[in-house]
């Protein structure tokens, strides 16, 4: 009996200092207790060497757990990891709202401008809806133009439906063939594996730029200084070919910091501006996230144009003083300070009364608009004034390109 | 025991390992009941002499956060934590700037701008019998 508890006492002595040993190996956890939650996580144990994820996000009153899901008192990597949401990016649009989310977040009220999800699900970007429509009229499965079906079923805020486009309930082979090549190029889609194209998707597929420069898995940033080769992972990188239904990528591929032979296609028209700017220079952010409603094509909801910055020859562009500290002109600043918006600043604004919140009107009565995403300052007058002899009816692309196109 | 047999030998290494299992045990177990998965935050910080604060003066207290203001009304003190989510907000020449999402207050705390929709929170101060003060957070 004696040789028993002996034998045994000696196993569950080598079993806990084994279980010592096991134990000291592990790493001293290092607790944070974000504001915002007032629950201690574990998570810097492993990741106290990632950066700052943005301004707006500080890791000592987020933490990691609210945005990113996981086992916040975790020590082992894979426990830890097991219940992310949307793995390493949790605003996938699959989990955004679980992630982003909350009134005082990113699906608040649209009074507070804080409805930015809703807003993007009901987005053209992330519907697809105006290309589903399209092919569908094409090849004769749907009567009208109007969108019926978009990449995911959605309502948006006027009650409006679009149900899930489910290619291979198609009969049509060449709506099947559009389903399998041609969806890559919204927002959740999967990006395609060239060097180009690469990105994130959700939010991050616009905000988390330049995934390329980050080491892999190392990528931890959101901003709205979003430069144009972000917008080029989908756009300006080649057309569908609608004959064989597949993408037929541009075989000019110049380097990455030749801006004017990188902006746009080689069949389009374009101005100086055009690609000394970037995208988010001019388009607001309801032509890139939308409005919270459904639409069927892009203008309807794209409607920035030449005479928003330089108005016509017999009108000045429209233009709004800051009176209000809450006019979102200087959260948009806040979040991006390129300029130093102060009460009594006057900017330009659009015709749906965004503010253009990087311009400024001068004393001299020309304009100024700072970079957002280079910080460039660049100088520019009204039409008004000027020699332009265009009807300022005719806002169309062409239009204003004809006197003012670059040649490459 | 001056001859001891293999017996006794046996013996006390047996109630050596028994006593070393239980004593190892009992650490462990002693160890699992104290872990504190989720450390009390402290709410009650001693500021010291209320001398060392002198009139007219805003004092930072980062590990709070907070300001303690000391005027002719006497001793109070302003939480730092932005009333819309959280973040520390800055004091600055016209009160304090959230850096997060833009936030606006003036120097008694009250909101001059958005998002946040309520001042920032007063603490209690307590000026004990010795003149040394307590700031009070809960």
């Amino acid at each position: 009996m004696r040789r028993i508890i002996g034998i045994a006492s000696a196993i569950l002595l080598v079993t806990l200092l084994v279980a010592w040993w096991w134990t000291s190996r592990e790493p001293k956890p290092i607790a944070l207790t974000p504001t915002l939650t007032g629950q201690v996580e574990y998570c810097l144990t492993c990741h106290s060497d990632l950066q700052e994820i943005s301004p707006s996000h500080p890791v000592k009153t987020f933490g990691c757990v609210i945005c990113h899901g996981g086992e916040r008192l975790a020590l082992n990597a894979d426990l830890a990891h097991s219940t992310m949401r949307g793995g390493a990016n949790p605003s996938d649009l699959s989990v955004v709202q679980a992630s982003c989310g909350g009134s005082n977040c990113h699906s608040g009220s649209e009074a507070q401008n804080q409805d930015h999800i809703q807003r993007v699900m009901t987005s053209i970007q992330s519907t697809y809806a105006g290309a589903i429509a399209n092919i569908r009229y094409s090849f004769g499965a749907q009567s009208s133009l109007k969108a019926q079906l978009g990449i995911f079923a959605v309502t948006d805020k006027n009650n409006i439906s679009l149900q899930a486009f489910d290619p291979t309930a198609e009969t049509n082979p060449m709506i099947q063939k559009f389903g399998t090549n041609c969806l890559t190029c919204h927002i959740n889609a999967t990006p395609r594996t060239e060097e180009n194209f690469n990105r994130l998707t959700g939010c991050a597929a616009c905000h988390t730029p330049n995934i390329d420069s980050f080491p892999k898995g190392q990528i931890h940033k959101l901003t709205t200084a979003i430069p144009y080769t972000q917008c080029n992972t989908c756009h300006n990188r080649g057309n569908y070919d609608l004959r064989t239904m597949t993408f037929v990528e541009r075989t000019d591929q110049p380097l990455p910091n030749d801006r004017l032979h990188n902006y746009y296609q080689p069949i389009a028209q374009f101005t100086k501006c055009e690609y000394t700017l970037d995208c988010v220079d001019c388009h607001t952010r309801t032509e890139a996230m939308g409005d919270g409603q459904i639409y069927s094509k892009k203008t309807d909801i794209q409607y920035i144009q030449c005479q928003t910055c330089h108005g016509t020859p017999t009108q000045l562009p429209l233009t709004k003083t800051l009176t209000d500290p809450n006019d979102i002109a200087f959260r948009m600043a806040q979040l991006n300070p390129v300029v130093d918006l102060k009460i009594g600043d006057t900017i330009l604004v659009t015709d749906k009364g965004e503010p253009l919140w990087n311009t400024r009107v001068l004393p001299d009565g020309t304009y100024q608009l700072v970079g957002k995403a280079t910080m460039q300052t660049f100088a520019f007058k009204p039409v008004m004034g000027s020699h332009c002899t265009q009807n300022g009816q005719d806002q169309s692309s062409a239009y204003c390109h004809e006197c003012h196109s670059v040649q490459r | 025991m001056p001859n001891p047999t293999r017996r006794d030998f046996l013996k006390l290494t047996t109630t050596a390992l028994l006593a070393a299992s239980g004593l190892l045990g009992l650490g462990g177990l002693l160890r699992f009941l104290d872990y504190q998965t989720e450390p009390p935050r402290k709410t009650d910080f001693d500021l010291g002499p209320a001398s060392n604060f002198p009139m007219d003066s805003r004092t930072l207290l980062p590990d709070v956060p907070a300001v303690l203001i000391h005027n002719a009304a006497g001793f109070s003190a302003l939480s730092l934590v932005c009333t819309h989510l959280g973040c520390t907000v800055e004091q600055n020449a016209d009160g304090f700037a959230c850096p997060c999402h833009g936030s606006r207050y003036d120097k008694n705390g009250d909101v001059q701008r958005g998002p946040a929709a309520k001042p920032l929170r007063a603490l209690r101060i307590e000026l004990k019998a010795d003149s040394t003060l307590i700031l009070h957070t809960n």
